[in-house]
């Protein structure tokens, strides 16, 4: 009954076959059950598992490793907290936390920059700036752009989100993506693509508030 | 040949168009990766494409958040991983803000009383979803029986209370009037409707403190902690166990409303983890075998991955054999399935697999 974790899932930078991802809900649904049961050493074998994706997905978004450890511990708190939030028959740990860790830090910059735009520009912060020139212009406008489309990323439906995280976050191939995923490959492909279009019509367009055009 | 190569190159197009979006996150093989190099090389329109989806991961790539590491930004790709303890003992020690928002583990007890510790803790964390939810009161939500979702820990609070009182706990809610020469039914009956009464008669908030610290001196009392102590028999809703045992059924009713009330919140509820079902299939097939007797004829029943019981009369050959799931049999125990739905295995006599599937359902424990 019990299954065990595997530990060497813990590597989620993209070598992992889609043999492996087979073995995954039952072990989400081992984990989930033994969280909702009050089992506080669950937590730390999913943190375990899944801490290093989530640290590398918000130190990704943030570039900012004080924000990993608030963004990581706010992760696994609402995890452990509001166990029911997940649901093991409809999607894997993996995606739930990924897309989680995803929004929290897109949270964070969000906050930074209202913060950094409210504050009176005062001499001590001038002073604080480092020595070195700041980066060519591009480098704030790409960082602007790089925040409207995570925070566009943050937005599509779960149903693309969660095939993009598989592919840009944690690195699978689409087939992969689509074996863990429990999809057709052809569905798992066109869903990348209409996310990625997507993304990019935002790039051209305002951001538009209403969703829900399914892949 | 040309003609050939020109089909190919029109389905080569439809099908790397989704290919191209694959390759802009390098979510592709290196063969399929080369196929769409060379598909870029004469097509434009999937040439246009590219370059606006690259250009787009290329963004995605540049962190959005400046960083405020000492020595400037931290590149994404340098992890240091904190210990999994360090994150995990700031969700139980209070670092920062998050123990606010966080919850209890279960209750520290002896094996015997773990698996009903578990299933307080399930459904513990279930009630803050019973929530006020575009402004109407989830309490109110209909769940089993004619009870709603007050109503139902109402009757859990009732339910417990017979061991609580047992184990010298005192009762939180006013006592019924004495009635003389009644059966436990009648009491057992008349008390829960007294409790369900009396909890709807104030908030619901009232009725979740009640049953909250009544299961909390329940697993306080030395009973819970030693195992020696909650070996003695005792007396209650009809069943003569050793107490160890009685908390199992407590945790059994608990779990089976847990999952009433999920199911009436949109809610899945998970079965309780592996050594904690083993626990309570056990009991109920000991007691599904008392049920039986010697007199009914002799089945050879399994609960898959846990254990296999000659129910009946103690003769061989048996007259038929019948496999249930663990938590279909729960179910089933728990009067959540019905014994001819009931997803089951059988072969042999079928007067006797249906004896023993109704008998299961008619255990009447809840």
């Amino acid at each position: 009954m019990v299954v065990p974790v595997d530990p060497t899932d813990a590597d989620t930078d993209g070598a992992a076959g889609a043999g492996r991802a087979r073995a995954r809900p039952a072990a989400d649904a081992e984990l989930h059950g033994r969280l909702v049961y009050g089992d506080a050493s669950a937590l730390a074998e999913t943190y375990a598992v899944y801490g290093g994706l989530v640290r590398r997905i918000a130190l990704r978004v943030t570039r900012s490793p004080a924000a990993v450890e608030d963004i990581a511990q706010e992760v696994f708190t609402e995890l452990w907290s509001r166990p029911y939030a997940f649901d093991a028959r409809r999607g894997s740990l993996r995606t739930w936390l990924s897309m989680l860790a995803h929004r929290r830090a897109v949270d964070w910059v969000r906050h930074e920059a209202r913060h950094r735009k409210a504050a009176p520009a005062d001499d001590s912060a001038l002073h604080t700036l480092p020595d070195a020139a700041p980066g060519p212009v591009e480098t704030v406008m790409d960082r602007e752009r790089s925040l409207l489309l995570h925070s566009a990323l943050a937005e599509l439906p779960p149903s693309q989100r969660e095939v993009v995280h598989l592919a840009y976050f944690a690195g699978r191939t689409y087939r992969e993506a689509a074996a863990e995923l429990g999809i057709p490959e052809g569905t798992a492909k066109t869903r990348l693509r209409t996310a990625l279009r997507r993304l990019a019509e935002t790039l051209a367009d305002p951001p538009e508030p209403s969703l829900g055009r399914g892949a | 040949m040309s003609t050939h190569d020109g089909q190919d190159d029109a389905d080569d197009h439809d099908e790397l168009r989704d290919l191209v979006a694959a390759a802009a996150f390098d979510a592709v093989t290196p063969a399929e990766r080369e196929r769409v190099t060379r598909h870029l090389g004469g097509c434009a329109e999937c040439a246009a494409e590219t370059d606006r989806l690259r250009e787009t991961v290329r963004l995605l790539d540049v962190p959005p958040g400046e960083g405020t590491g000492p020595h400037g930004p931290a590149p994404w790709w340098s992890t240091e991983e904190s210990g999994s303890e360090d994150v995990v003992a700031g969700l139980f020690h209070g670092r920062r803000h998050t123990w606010r928002t966080s919850r209890p583990q279960a209750t520290e007890v002896a094996a015997h009383a773990a698996v009903y510790a578990g299933a307080v803790a399930a459904l513990t964390a279930l009630l803050p979803h019973v929530d006020v939810r575009w402004g109407y009161d989830r309490w109110k939500v209909p769940v089993v029986h004619d009870w709603n979702v007050q109503a139902t820990l109402a009757h859990l609070l009732a339910a417990d209370e017979q061991l609580a009182v047992e184990l010298g706990v005192e009762p939180r809610v006013p006592p019924s009037p004495a009635v003389r020469d009644e059966t436990w039914e009648a009491y057992w009956n008349r008390r829960t409707a007294d409790t369900i009464r009396h909890e709807l008669a104030h908030a619901a908030e009232l009725t979740r403190h009640a049953w909250q610290s009544q299961t909390a001196a329940l697993l306080a009392t030395p009973e819970a902690h030693d195992a020696e102590r909650a070996a003695r028999p005792v007396e209650l809703m009809g069943m003569r166990l050793p107490v160890a045992d009685h908390f199992a059924v407590r945790a059994f009713e608990t779990w089976i409303h847990t999952d009433d009330i999920g199911r009436a919140l949109g809610l899945h509820v998970p079965p309780p983890p592996a050594p904690h079902l083993e626990r309570l299939v056990r009991l109920a097939a000991g007691v599904l075998g008392q049920a039986l007797g010697p007199g009914t004829p002799p089945v050879r029943f399994t609960v898959t991955g846990i254990g296999v019981w000659t129910l009946g009369a103690p003769a061989v050959p048996v007259r038929a054999e019948l496999a249930l799931e663990p938590v279909d049999f729960c179910f089933l125990a728990g009067g959540r399935r019905a014994p001819d739905t009931v997803p089951h295995r059988a072969t042999g006599d079928a007067a006797a697999v249906r004896d023993v599937l109704e008998r299961t359902a008619s255990l009447a424990w809840l």
